[in-house]
């Protein structure tokens, strides 16, 4: 399994990479996007089993990722990890596709909630 | 006038004790391993150098979120986050910091009726200045390892309150950071 995180801060995916282990997911391969245009070519690349993707991001945001993805006819599981958690955001994001919306702060809980229909 | 911008915004929940909330728990998620922030009751400004991190809120209610660290506690505040014991890179600071005033503003941002989009960090060495259109709407002093941190909470409308002093820009002699 392969997932992939896409977010303009080195220290955000760090953290996004450090609860994912703390969530139990310490056997999934981690690759990295900075932007949502790596994001798509990453994903292009590398076919990750999932993304999880900041919203505000330069260059092209998590949700012109996702949009930017179907639009490719590439259905790649995706969920957002963010600091905008209204239910206007959560509604954007589902409606856009994506299966969930994950708020900073978050826990190692609230990933493995979140991932476990995708990754078990 | 104040009147005025009062009535054209729907009220909002952002205060002082909302933005504590926002602060403790993301302190509780990613900085349980060090010591507690510890709130001060009394306003605390910071005298000398500092790093101050902003994210603005756009749209019709604009607005602006800061964190002013001292500059001897960026460093430490850095890599608490990483959880990263050896020397961190400029950039490393000004990502973490960034990413803290983002995670902050992105929830005040929630308390906010109609809000526009949510801007990208920006990190300085200088305090922030505000404009006269804004408001201090929450304010939170805290210290953590002998480091003050102010976050506040500047909003489009609204009565301004009492402990709203003007903030001086202070700019650092030189962007390289200290321990």
């Amino acid at each position: 399994m392969k997932a992939l995180v896409v977010d303009d801060s080195r220290v955000m995916r760090q953290i996004v990479i450090r609860t994912l282990r703390q969530a139990g997911y310490d056997w999934v391969d981690v690759v990295q996007a900075e932007n949502g245009v790596e994001g798509l070519a990453s994903v292009k690349a590398e076919n990750p089993d999932i993304v999880l993707s900041d919203w505000n991001m330069p260059e092209a945001t998590g949700i012109e990722l996702l949009q930017n993805l179907r639009g490719s006819g590439l259905d790649v599981p995706f969920g957002f990890v963010t600091s905008e958690g209204s239910e206007e955001m959560r509604e954007k994001a589902a409606a856009a596709g994506a299966l969930f919306l994950i708020a900073k702060p978050f826990t190692p809980e609230a990933f493995a909630e979140a991932l476990k229909p995708v990754l078990g | 006038m104040t009147q005025e911008l009062t009535q054209a915004f729907e009220p909002d929940a952002v205060e002082d004790e909302a933005l504590f909330q926002i602060v403790d728990q993301m302190w509780a998620s990613y900085f349980s391993h060090v010591e507690p922030l510890l709130p001060s009751f009394e306003r605390h400004d910071i005298t000398g150098e500092v790093m101050c991190a902003s994210v603005g809120i756009a749209g019709s209610r604009p607005g602006l979120v800061t964190v002013v660290v001292e500059a001897t506690g960026a460093r430490p505040v850095s890599a608490a986050l990483l959880q990263e014991d050896g020397d961190l890179l400029d950039e490393d600071v000004y990502d973490s910091l960034g990413e803290i005033a983002n995670i902050v503003g992105g929830n005040i941002k929630a308390l906010v009726p109609d809000a526009g989009a949510l801007g990208l960090p920006a990190v300085a060495t200088a305090k922030p200045l505000h404009g006269s259109s804004g408001r201090l709407a929450a304010r939170l002093d805290v210290s953590w390892q002998g480091h003050w941190i102010t976050f506040e909470v500047w909003l489009a409308g609204g009565a301004p309150r009492q402990d709203a002093a003007p903030a001086v820009s202070r700019t650092a002699p030189d962007e390289t950071l200290e321990d």
